[in-house]
């Protein structure tokens, strides 16, 4: 009857983890059924309310702001990450792979408030942009790039970038080499090679890295937090501000659960569109 | 059969002159000269790392030569990408663009050629009548079956009209009656449209059957270029000797030399060889005698013959018997005996003792080191 005996001793730590994250969501869920009673940390009885709250211009917008930020993050680190990645796929000097390699994949050890902070630095109004343009005579005054939307997707864009690039090279290097030599001999010279053929087949990779980035930048909370400084927020910075400063941890639960649902819903819109990409078997 | 029309200026479709190839410190080809002629079949044959495809890579420009020319129809293009080669390549996977139906597949070179709408889709309509799939032009490639995909592949390079078409083992994926019938409509299409074609194969059966010339390769070397004929028959050396078709190696001693006749001793027999490769070699120099399995015949004990032994394996071929003959003597060395029809399997059982003459005048001689 048991055919693979170590199957249960290999899975035991697999399963505690599940159990453990499983009671954490429903602590979660059952929170975010339960009134909220100003002055305790106690939850009241059970109650909808919060999740009619949550249609709430005020918190509606948030909403809004993070998708809008997730996507625009998402579509920009896709446009910075894809040539990074063919570059480490195709480049064939072991020393500029290398350097690529490094580029693409310290950040990753930085940590997101180390990665935050050396944005700040950099946006900041006496950072080193603003620096560079006023000395070159460019600016008059500052700019301001600090706690607006665009400073917050520029720091997430460094933030995502390293799973985006891994993503991408993983589906690029996939793609057998024959099919761009098959191009060539057809007559097809290196841009319609990239445009027919490697683009075409690197498509399911894309569509892996974009939704992989959106789910990323969902529960951002630092580099919102530091760099939209209050301006710029998202669900996370919500959730901080009314679980930690407020202590409403029903409210907060639901943020949570709404948050987690519209992931849900736009990774499986995401992945319903890209649908007729699997189709396409690289080998 | 065409005549070799090797180096004949306006008659070479494709020229190697003295090409090297090097990776790192592994020399892929050294100093390879070969003319393909126009509307030729020539097959590159030889074992695994010989240097086959790199040599077909050469000729469709995915690697450039470290020395040496490349010119096809008598323009070198050495430093002419790929996609301005007009070739025709067809690869070991197929590499059939899987995004694509098996239509725009063969339309893709026609595009980028800008043909005509209206032609475009008469040629692609054309070349898959060649290749007998129509009616499957909506179809993707993992739709198809392996040798339906091999056909969209060729449609796909034929319909371009290349100036060569470059195969890399496209057959080694099929399964034996599939690759035959494959091989045999190949060699037709390609004789219809005389289509100058350079086939690599590691497949000695392949290359003998399907060619024109054949050139034997080893490490980096074309050994002998030749008919499929002359390879079978008169190899050049020990290496293509013993690389294309079975063959039996027998070492003996050199008795006497004169012009085209030498007469060696395998043990007690002395045997009548053919002496042209053997001029200049001492008196009991050791030689090798290659034999063909064919080329023997086996006789009672009791009768003249060049070697005994006793039969220790029969198989039944269908049109043929191969037996295993261990040699008397005790030193284990075996020869294979082909013989025609099927009475030796009643004739010469298993652990009879017999006989072995050797036809030895149609075998190939060398001398030893
Ligand atoms: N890209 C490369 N880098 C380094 N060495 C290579 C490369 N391509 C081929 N070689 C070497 O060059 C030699 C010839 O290789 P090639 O692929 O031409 O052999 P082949 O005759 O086609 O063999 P096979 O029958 O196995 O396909 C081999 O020793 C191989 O290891
Ligand atoms: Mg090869």
């Amino acid at each position: 009857m048991n055919q693979q005996p170590f199957l249960r001793i290999f899975t035991a730590p697999a399963t505690l983890c599940a159990v453990g994250f499983v009671a954490a969501m429903v602590a979660v869920l059952q929170y975010s059924l339960r009134a909220y009673v100003p002055g305790s940390l106690d939850p009241g009885g059970f109650t909808l309310a919060n999740f009619a709250d949550l249609l709430k211009p005020l918190y509606a917008r948030v909403f809004l702001d993070t998708v809008v930020v997730c996507a625009m993050t998402a579509v920009v680190t896709l446009i910075v990450g894809y040539p990074l990645a063919y570059a480490l796929v195709r480049v064939e000097q072991p020393i500029l792979r290398s350097i690529l390699l490094v580029i693409v994949v310290t950040p990753l050890f930085l940590g997101e408030v180390v990665r935050t902070y050396a944005w700040i630095i950099v946006l900041g109004n006496n950072g080193f942009i603003n620096s560079l343009l006023m000395s070159l005579g460019l600016i008059g005054k500052p700019l301001q790039l600090m706690f607006t939307p665009f400073g917050v997707v520029v720091a997430l864009v460094h933030v995502t970038l390293p799973v985006m690039v891994i993503m991408l090279a993983a589906g690029l290097s996939h793609i057998d080499r024959d099919y761009s030599r098959a191009a060539e001999s057809l007559g097809a010279g290196p841009i319609r090679v990239f445009l027919t053929v490697t683009l075409p087949l690197s498509l399911p990779g894309v569509v892996a890295g974009t939704t992989t980035a959106f789910a990323w930048t969902f529960s951002a909370f630092a580099t919102p937090q530091l760099i939209g400084g209050g301006r710029v927020n998202m669900i996370s910075n919500l959730v901080y501000q009314l679980g930690f400063s407020s202590f409403n941890f029903p409210f907060a639960a639901t943020l949570c659960v709404a948050g987690l649902a519209l992931t849900a819903l736009v990774l499986g819109l995401l992945q319903l569109a890209s649908r007729p990409l699997r189709k396409i078997e690289v080998h | 059969m065409k005549p070799s029309a090797s180096a004949e200026g306006e008659q070479t479709a494709v020229h190697f002159d003295a090409v090297t190839k090097r990776f790192d410190d592994v020399v892929a080809l050294s100093a390879v000269t070969l003319g393909v002629g126009r509307g030729e079949f020539v097959t590159l044959l030889g074992p695994s790392g010989c240097g086959k495809t790199t040599l077909l890579k050469l000729a469709g420009g995915f690697l450039g030569p470290d020395g040496g020319s490349i010119s096809i129809e008598g323009k070198r293009v050495n430093d002419i990408p790929t996609y301005q080669r007009g070739i025709g390549m067809m690869f070991q996977n197929y590499a059939l663009f899987p995004h694509m139906s098996v239509a725009e597949n063969v339309a893709y070179g026609l595009k980028t050629r800008r043909v005509p709408r209206v032609e475009r889709d008469k040629r692609v309509a054309d070349a898959l009548a060649l290749v007998k799939l129509k009616g499957m032009e909506n179809r993707k490639p993992r739709q198809l079956s392996g040798g339906q995909q091999q056909r969209v592949a060729l449609a796909r390079a034929l319909v371009i009209n290349p100036t060569v078409l470059l195969l890399d083992e496209p057959f080694s994926a099929l399964d034996k009656s599939l690759r035959t019938s494959m091989q045999v409509e190949l060699r037709e299409i390609q004789r219809k449209l005389g289509l100058t074609t350079i086939f690599v194969t590691h497949d000695q059966g392949e290359a003998l059957s399907m060619s024109d010339r054949v050139a034997v390769m080893s490490e980096g070397r074309i050994r002998q270029l030749g008919s499929p004929v002359d390879v079978y028959r008169s190899p050049a050396d020990p290496f293509v000797a013993s690389f294309v078709g079975d063959n039996n190696r027998l070492r003996g001693q050199l008795v006497s030399v004169h012009a085209k006749q030498a007469i060696v001793a395998l043990g007690d027999a002395l045997v009548n060889v053919p002496g042209e490769s053997l001029s200049g070699l001492e008196k009991s120099a050791a030689v090798d005698l290659y034999v063909r399995p064919e080329q023997f015949s086996i006789v009672a004990p009791e009768e003249p013959c060049a070697i005994k032994g006793s039969v220790v394996a029969q198989i039944y071929q269908g049109g043929h018997v191969d037996l295993q003959i261990e040699c008397s003597g005790g030193t284990g060395d075996r020869l294979l005996v082909r013989s025609p029809g099927e009475q030796a399997v009643l004739r010469w059982p298993m652990g009879a003792p017999v006989g072995i003459a050797i036809q030895a005048d149609r075998c190939s001689v060398f001398p030893v080191g």
